[in-house]
């Protein structure tokens, strides 16, 4: 799957009973490919723009075009096709499922969208155990932290997906295990050449991406997007 | 997705046990009364199946029935002898055959009867043979006494206080096959040996009462040795409380029983047909409890969605998350209807084994205290109710369903 561009405009998002917007972004441009930190103080729309960029909420205003597809335009059935096709998320409470092995964690969402041919499991495998995890069939709440989060990686990488967003990938981990995962996403993002978007606090994660969108209070304060590109 | 259905299930295993068996309780209430009722009328139509005509002396019809099937004690008027004589003679009646009750050996009931009755309402013998005078005695199936006993009725069960005949003893020479009625629990012996212990012989049954409370013990005396004799053309044959009649043809059987009714000193009755009319009452019964049994699965349903929408509450993160990781909102519906619909169907499927087996342990109770089998059997309209309360479960279980189909994706996944 070659990696979408992102071309955002309008947007504005606004939550009942709150005043100004919790997300405004006139203009904003994202490369295919390109690998972007999203920084911002707690509050500042960092996950309301995860959520708008996913599908996962509907802006009330504007376009969010990836690639040649406006995501704001589709209804809630498409959307949810879309996301499963195109993008890989990754989470800082990992959303792993207690009970089932990690391969089939690996590989849920992917049979609950009917995708899961023999190939995928296949590959689910594959990237189990490129990713050090040599015992697929463990149950998952028997790993540690930093394996639960490389089966949350596989998981979001299964489908081959053309944008990958995490979402505080590191936040609750220690540093070495942070600095292991980060290594290994920005990897593994590169290999694929899918574009990431990485929402973070963690200064060691952000000095390894190339650019950064910094938010504030709903806005875009600072984009040093254009320069890398 | 199954196996994250069984996953997730065992995660809440002690809630979805919870939920299975307060499913299977009332399911089974249900299947329990249905089962039970329809045993009772199997039962009782079978146990009436051998009396097609019974006529006695005037009184009530649901106790001559009663007293004549399932042997139950009562205190039944006699009726005139000669009527025995006029039965045996009339060309519309097959065979005719007196029965005496009143008699006990502990709690067993004696039944004095002839040998034709035996012959034609028993299949055949387990062991031994029958009584050839008036100091033997055949057994039912279900007796407890093994040939070559010897007993020594009383008047009246021990249990309400009844009255050893003392000088009186029957010795047990046969065992009969069972066949499933109150006569299995029955001892059988020659009516005239009954009479002779009750001091009737002498021809002065008019109007006798043989029962408990009437003192006519006196002059008893039964000689153990004498022969059988069973014609009752003789003017001092005493009045027995029951004839039991097997007419020739169905047209004689209501042509007899008109006849007999008409009469002011006899009263004749189809058994069945009194059963009939009770069962009418014991269906009312039915329905009350079938009634009750529908109003208990009502509230648990209700309780169950109750439970399972704070549960689809309780799993918004992780709906929300398989949303994210691409699920398809279909797929989430499907997976919180059959997960729902497993607990349901696993309630419903237990609760019919258990409200089998209560009718089953309920019909060996009452075998065992009245000697008549209450078959435990399913009708085809059994399968249409199972269907019913499976379709009523996948209606329940899509409402947690469609809520958990209705949550906006973006449900709050940190934290």
């Amino acid at each position: 799957m070659t990696a979408p561009a992102l071309l955002m405009s309008g947007v504005e998002v606004r939550f009942p009973g709150l005043g100004s917007p919790a997300l405004a972004v006139p203009d904003l441009r994202i490369a295919a490919g390109a690998m972007v930190a999203v920084a911002g103080p707690s509050g500042s729309g960092k996950s309301t723009l995860v959520n708008v960029l996913t599908g996962l909420e509907r802006p009330a205003r504007g376009t969010v075009r990836w690639g040649g597809t406006d995501i704001a335009a589709l209804s809630e059935g498409a959307r949810d096709r879309w996301r499963g096709a195109h993008v890989g998320l990754v989470m800082q409470d990992f959303h792993l499922f207690p009970g089932l092995s990690a391969l089939d964690n690996v590989l849920l969402p992917a049979r609950m969208a009917r995708a899961a041919d023999r190939a995928l499991v296949a590959r689910a495998a594959e990237l189990l155990a490129g990713m050090g995890l040599d015992r697929p069939r463990q149950r998952i709440e028997t790993l540690s932290r930093g394996e639960m989060q490389r089966v949350a990686i596989a998981r979001a990488l299964l489908r081959r997906p053309g944008i990958i967003v995490a979402d505080e990938p590191t936040a609750s981990l220690d540093a070495a295990t942070g600095e292991l995962i980060a290594g290994l996403l920005i990897g593994l993002a590169r290999d694929s050449g899918a574009t990431l978007i990485v929402v973070t606090h963690d200064p060691a994660l952000i000095q390894r991406l190339p650019r950064r969108i910094a938010l504030a209070r709903g806005s875009v304060v600072a984009a040093d997007l254009a320069e890398a590109a | 997705m199954g196996r994250f259905i069984w996953a997730d299930l065992r995660r809440i295993w002690p809630g979805a046990l919870v939920m299975v068996v307060l499913v299977a309780l009332a399911v089974a209430l249900g299947t329990g009364v249905t089962l039970q009722e329809r045993a009772l009328r199997l039962g009782s139509a079978r146990a009436a199946s051998a009396f097609d005509l019974v006529i006695g002396a005037p009184g009530s019809e649901t106790q001559l029935a009663l007293s004549t099937v399932f042997l139950q004690a009562a205190a039944l008027p006699l009726m005139p002898g000669e009527v025995l004589a006029e039965l045996e003679a009339d060309p519309r009646v097959a065979w005719a055959a007196p029965v005496g009750f009143g008699d006990y050996y502990g709690d067993i009931p004696l039944v004095g009867t002839t040998t034709r009755l035996v012959e034609e309402m028993v299949p055949a013998f387990a062991g031994g043979r029958m009584f050839v005078n008036h100091g033997e005695a055949v057994v039912g199936a279900r007796v407890p006494l093994q040939i070559g006993a010897r007993i020594t009725p009383s008047h009246g069960a021990v249990s309400h206080g009844g009255a050893a005949h003392e000088d009186v003893e029957y010795h047990v020479v046969g065992r009969l096959q069972p066949t499933g009625t109150a006569w299995d629990r029955a001892i059988l012996v020659p009516i005239r040996a009954v009479w002779a212990v009750h001091g009737m012989a002498g021809g002065h049954g008019h109007g006798h009462d043989a029962q408990p409370g009437h003192d006519d013990h006196d002059h008893a005396h039964v000689e153990p040795s004498a022969p059988l004799d069973e014609s009752w053309h003789g003017a001092g044959t005493p009045g027995p409380p029951a004839v039991l009649v097997k007419p020739a043809s169905i047209a004689d059987a209501y042509k007899l029983r008109q006849e007999y009714r008409a009469r002011p000193d006899t009263l004749a009755v189809f058994p069945a047909e009194v059963l009939t009319g009770l069962y009418g009452l014991m269906g009312d019964a039915r329905q009350v409890l079938a009634a009750v049994a529908i109003g208990a699965q009502a509230l648990v349903a209700v309780a169950l969605v109750m439970v399972t929408v704070i549960h689809v509450g309780q799993r918004r993160r992780q709906v929300a998350a398989l949303r994210a990781f691409g699920a398809p909102r279909g797929a989430i519906f499907v997976l919180v209807w059959s997960q729902m619909l497993v607990l349901l169907a696993a309630g419903i499927v237990l609760g019919h084994a258990a409200g089998w087996l209560a009718a089953v342990q309920l019909s060996r109770l009452v075998a065992a205290r009245q000697g008549f089998e209450l078959p435990v059997e399913w009708a085809a309209g059994d399968a249409g109710a199972f269907a019913l309360l499976l379709g009523v479960g996948a209606v329940l279980a899509a409402l947690p369903a469609f809520i958990a189909y209705r949550q906006p994706a973006v449900a709050s996944l940190r934290g």
